[in-house]
């Protein structure tokens, strides 16, 4: 190890070096919040009536939580990436608090304590717990991996277990938001097979996991109800299928083109949390099948561009961050747009960027700007396998090494 | 070498283990634009259709109905307008304090201040507490600001003449129809078309006015009609009638007033009647009814003069032909016989049958039109007139509701035909409405057109194209011009030598007075007739060179003493024609 080290002290320093960030990331980031804040502007008018508040109510609610959002992207954007390592165990607690917290003092909504009221604001604990969740998980495997021990039932899967026992209990079951519980299993699942765990390993846990969702599901009547509405939809779109029916019904009616950005109708109080869970439906059903290439495609530039980080970075701390991210980003999109479209059962979980609701985009903006902050440490080329593997020598791998060839790698091999 | 072991052990290094996440991720959205495809292209149809029937409402937008005018003097003047009233009621969910809300709301709209305790206590989502209010009131109402309890606008008719021709008129119920009358005959030109809005609405039922899948179709409103009614007349004929009924202690009456040479009505009136306005208060639905259209009744003797038009009209007599008259004829097991003042058996004219009203003299006439007995050519022939030239046993087509077409007995089909039909040569076995008979006489002394008798003058619609009513002649060469005036002439004698007795003080040579009474047997529900009750009936006319206005009136079965028709109706025919030469530019003899 310290050969590696004392052998390339140029190297090294080069390593440290930082960069032109990546903008075009940024760029994607702020089209897409662009695209929410018209899409919740254009449907106010028709929400503030239903709810009797003023017109703008839900525009200027959203403008504040991007206000809110942008102050979450400078901060952990200037934040260098080791600091989170070394406050992770507050933030464990405070995630771990907020959990207990939101049980005892949260707001009651439909048998689940999801929010905390803090003043005006209300706070959603489950955003928190994902990007608490991602911290420590990639601290976590970064020394399990550089010491080997991933494959060790005591000190590596063992911790996940009880991570996972935890989520199932906090999230899914306290909060009963099982929407935030599959992002987050998905989040870990993504995180530990990137680093390597075999995929033996990793469809055992899944198997436990599989077994716990069904006691999970069959215990709650709503949640049965969810299933049985998602196994079919228009079995009952007057009672518990209606939301995923008028769901249905505003993408099916946007058709190709739109009805246009005002001329939406799904929004009048037909289509159940429109502004947020909803919103996918009502953006399909204002900008059509050409709007929803266009958002899509936009989601996955952006997942492209995460990944395209990914590969230029060699730091293992790091590249777990960005997985776990990309994990977040990923499966939330994807377990919110299902449900609209009737490929998933209705979760109840946002469309990040998109959504109305500051917590989700405050956290998600922040997630941005861990991701903009490692792409100034990014190298020209993608790195290799050797070297991925070899910092495993590293001593610290929140240094930010760049590692550039693949020969360097070989010859810090022990 | 011990993890590139352990590298070739998971057979998947790093670098793929991100492409086969991100290939996971590229394959999800893949399958995602699928799937929106199908929902948004291939299955566009069928959601679109789902969102409408879901999001598209239909609304009625309601068309104003058309206003009812009638000439006054030489003016004309609006005699049913539209007035905006309110409609009171509460949900009853709201209220929390229902003798709080009701002391309120009373000392507004006044009534019963436990009634409308109880009806804010219903168990009801909707709950009427008054029809009708004021613009004034609703503003005093709205003022309370009371929870749970509104109102709602709504259009109802407004009679400024008040009463008058009510039955003549109808009136409109609370869900916007026709009743009675005018108002139901002319439902569909007067309701005039409503509006349809066909919106896309929010989830309450709002619609939302910027979409481009709304449709609406503007309301067109009703048509405006003049009548051919004269108000002044009208006034005047129903005080008339109204005296006149009250003189003869009489419970009811009809007369009209027709122009005899146009079939144009220019006065109808019935008494008892009713206030249109407040339809809803009354309580026998007859009162609904214009009687002078739709209550047939035996006429009596004012069939007379028909009978002898149309023995005259045949040829089978002239006004001066004589007969011996038997006082009474035995045909089958019944007699027909003559009032007692007529003085027995001995020679008699046509126009002795009409001055002395004779039963005989009709039965007589009506042997004549067989050939010197009653039988199935005279049936026959008597038949052809009552039904194909004065029109009896079917409806005249004037606008109004509930026309009755009165009945005319078969000539070769039941049984004592013969009695039957010698009964409707003056006026009994048949019935005819006072109009039908107006219709009839008109025709007979116009020189023989049978003119459409009609109430509506000119029909304006809602882009000002207005139709006026054309003279409709239904049946020319009812008599020859010539029986016409030979008609004319008998039906002056009758009045010239009864003029007292009818309750004219004195003769007006200066104009032509002609009529008839009748005084008809009621007969009995069960069958029969009643032994001492008869409706009253006169028809007459009054012009100058040439009959201007026919008159028709009816008394039903008056308690005064007497002849009914002489002493109950002709009086109210009597003061009718005094009315017009003084008020109505009644153009005297030129001779």
């Amino acid at each position: 190890m310290q050969s590696g080290a004392t052998r390339r002290p140029l190297v090294a320093s080069k390593m440290n070096r930082r960069h032109k960030p990546d903008y075009i990331l940024v760029l994607l980031t702020v089209i897409l919040l662009a695209i929410g804040l018209v899409t919740v502007y254009a449907i106010s008018p028709g929400l503030s009536a239903q709810k009797g508040v003023g017109e703008n109510y839900y525009v200027i609610k959203q403008l504040i939580a991007v206000a809110l959002g942008v102050g979450a992207f400078v901060i952990t954007s200037n934040i260098p990436v080791s600091t989170w390592r070394k406050i992770e165990k507050p933030l464990i607690y405070t995630a771990i608090g907020s959990s207990v917290i939101v049980r005892l003092f949260g707001e009651q909504v439909n048998g689940a304590y999801r929010w905390i009221q803090v003043g005006g604001l209300s706070f959603q604990v489950a955003e928190l717990i994902k990007f608490v969740l991602i911290i420590w998980l990639a601290g976590f495997l970064t020394t399990r991996f550089k010491n080997n021990q991933l494959e060790d039932t005591n000190v590596t899967l063992k911790p996940i277990m009880i991570a996972l026992a935890l989520i199932a209990f906090f999230v899914a079951f306290l909060q009963s938001d099982l929407g935030s519980t599959g992002v987050m299993v998905m989040i870990m699942a993504s995180m530990v097979f990137v680093i390597g765990m075999p995929v033996k390993k990793l469809l055992m846990i899944a198997g436990l996991i599989g077994i716990g969702t069904i006691l999970l599901i069959s215990t709650s009547s709503y949640r049965r109800d969810r299933l049985t509405t998602f196994l079919n939809p228009t079995r009952d779109c007057q009672n518990t299928g209606y939301q995923a029916c008028q769901a249905l019904i505003a993408v099916g009616s946007g058709g190709l083109t739109g009805l246009g950005l005002g001329q939406g109708v799904q929004a009048y109080g037909y289509l159940p949390e429109a502004a947020n869970d909803s919103i996918f439906a009502i953006y399909a059903e204002k900008f059509g099948f050409i709007g929803i290439c266009v958002l899509l495609g936009l989601l996955l530039a952006l997942f492209a561009r995460i990944k395209n980080i990914i590969n230029r970075t060699a730091d293992t701390y790091s590249r777990l961050l960005l997985v776990g991210i990309l994990a977040w980003l990923s499966t939330q999109s994807f377990i919110n747009i299902g449900a609209m479209i009737g490929l998933l059962p209705l979760k109840g979980i946002t469309l990040p960027f998109i959504s109305y609701g500051g917590t989700s985009l405050v956290f998600i903006t922040g997630a941005i700007g861990l991701v903009f902050q490692i792409s100034r440490y990014t190298s020209y080329s993608p790195v290799t396998e050797e070297l991925i593997n070899g910092s495993k020598n590293e001593e610290d791998t929140t240094s930010r090494r760049r590692f550039r060839r693949a020969y360097n790698s070989s010859t810090s091999g022990r | 070498m011990n993890r590139q072991i352990e590298v070739a052990k998971n057979h998947l290094k790093p670098s793929t283990r991100i492409g086969i996440m991100y290939a996971i991720i590229v394959l999800v959205v893949i399958i995602f634009g699928i799937r929106l495809f199908y929902l948004q292209v291939i299955k566009y149809d069928y959601y679109k259709k789902t969102a409408l029937t879901g999001q598209l409402r239909e609304y009625q937008i309601p068309a104003k109905r058309g206003i009812i005018e009638a000439f006054d003097n030489n003016g004309v003047v609006p005699i049913v307008l539209n007035e905006k009233k309110y409609t009171l009621f509460a949900d009853p969910k709201f209220i929390t304090e229902p003798e709080v809300v009701a002391a309120k709301v009373q000392g507004i709209i006044g009534g019963d201040n436990s009634k409308i305790v109880e009806k804010l206590k219903a168990d009801t989502r909707y709950s009427i507490l008054a029809k009708k209010l004021s613009t004034e009131q609703k503003n005093s109402l709205d003022k309370l600001d009371l929870k749970g309890v509104g109102t709602r606008e709504e259009s109802v008719r407004t009679y400024p003449q008040g009463d008058l021709a009510a039955q003549l008129l109808g009136f409109v119920d609370d869900e916007g129809n026709g009743k009675y009358g005018l108002e139901q005959y002319l439902n569909g030109k007067l309701s005039g078309e409503p509006g349809q809005l066909k919106a896309i609405t929010d989830v309450k039922g709002v619609p939302l006015v910027a979409n481009k899948d709304n449709v609406i179709s503007q309301p067109k409103d009703g048509d405006r009609v003049l009548l051919t009614i004269d108000l002044s007349m009208q006034k005047q004929l129903e005080d008339i009638l109204k005296k006149g009924l009250d003189r003869a202690s009489s419970k009811s009456g009809s007369a009209l007033i027709i122009d005899p040479n146009t079939g144009a009505i220019k006065a109808m009136a019935n008494y008892p009647s009713y206030n249109p306005a407040e339809f809803y208060k009354v309580e026998d639905g007859n009162l609904f009814n214009n009687a002078a259209v739709s209550s047939p009744l035996e006429v009596g003797s004012i069939m007379k003069p028909l009978t002898a038009a149309a023995a005259i009209n045949q040829g089978v007599v002239t006004p001066n032909t004589t007969y011996y008259d038997p006082s009474f004829y035995k045909i089958g097991d019944a007699t027909v016989s003559n009032i007692e003042e007529d003085g027995g058996a001995g020679t008699r004219s046509v126009k002795d049958i009409l001055e002395l009203s004779l039963n005989t003299g009709a039965t007589w006439l009506l042997m004549q039109m067989g050939g010197g007995s009653i039988n199935q050519k005279g049936r026959e022939v008597w038949h052809d007139y009552m039904v194909n030239h004065y029109r009896f046993g079917r409806q005249t087509g004037v606008e109004q509701g509930y026309e009755a077409a009165g009945s005319i007995p078969d000539p070769n089909e039941g049984f004592g035909l013969d009695i039957v039909y010698a009964n409707t040569a003056f006026g009994q076995g048949m019935t005819a409405t006072p109009l039908q008979m107006g219709a009839a006489l008109s025709a007979v002394i116009n020189g023989g057109n049978y003119y459409q008798p009609h109430l509506v003058d000119k029909v304006t619609s809602n882009d000002g194209k207005s139709s006026t009513t054309e003279s409709k002649v239904l049946k020319s060469g009812v008599v020859s011009p010539g029986v016409s005036n030979q008609m004319i002439d008998l039906m002056e004698g009758v009045v010239n030598k009864n003029y007292y007795i009818y309750g004219m003080s004195q003769l007006r040579p200066e104009y032509s007075i002609g009529g008839k009474t009748g005084t008809a047997e009621i007969a009995k529900p069960g069958g029969g007739y009643y032994e001492d009750r008869y409706n009253g009936t006169f028809m007459g006319f009054i012009g100058g060179d040439k009959p201007q206005y026919v008159i028709v009136t009816r008394a039903n079965d008056p308690g005064i003493g007497g002849y009914a028709g002489s002493r109950a109706a002709a009086p109210i025919f009597s003061d009718t024609v005094e009315m017009l030469i003084n008020n109505f530019n009644v153009i005297p003899r030129s001779r």
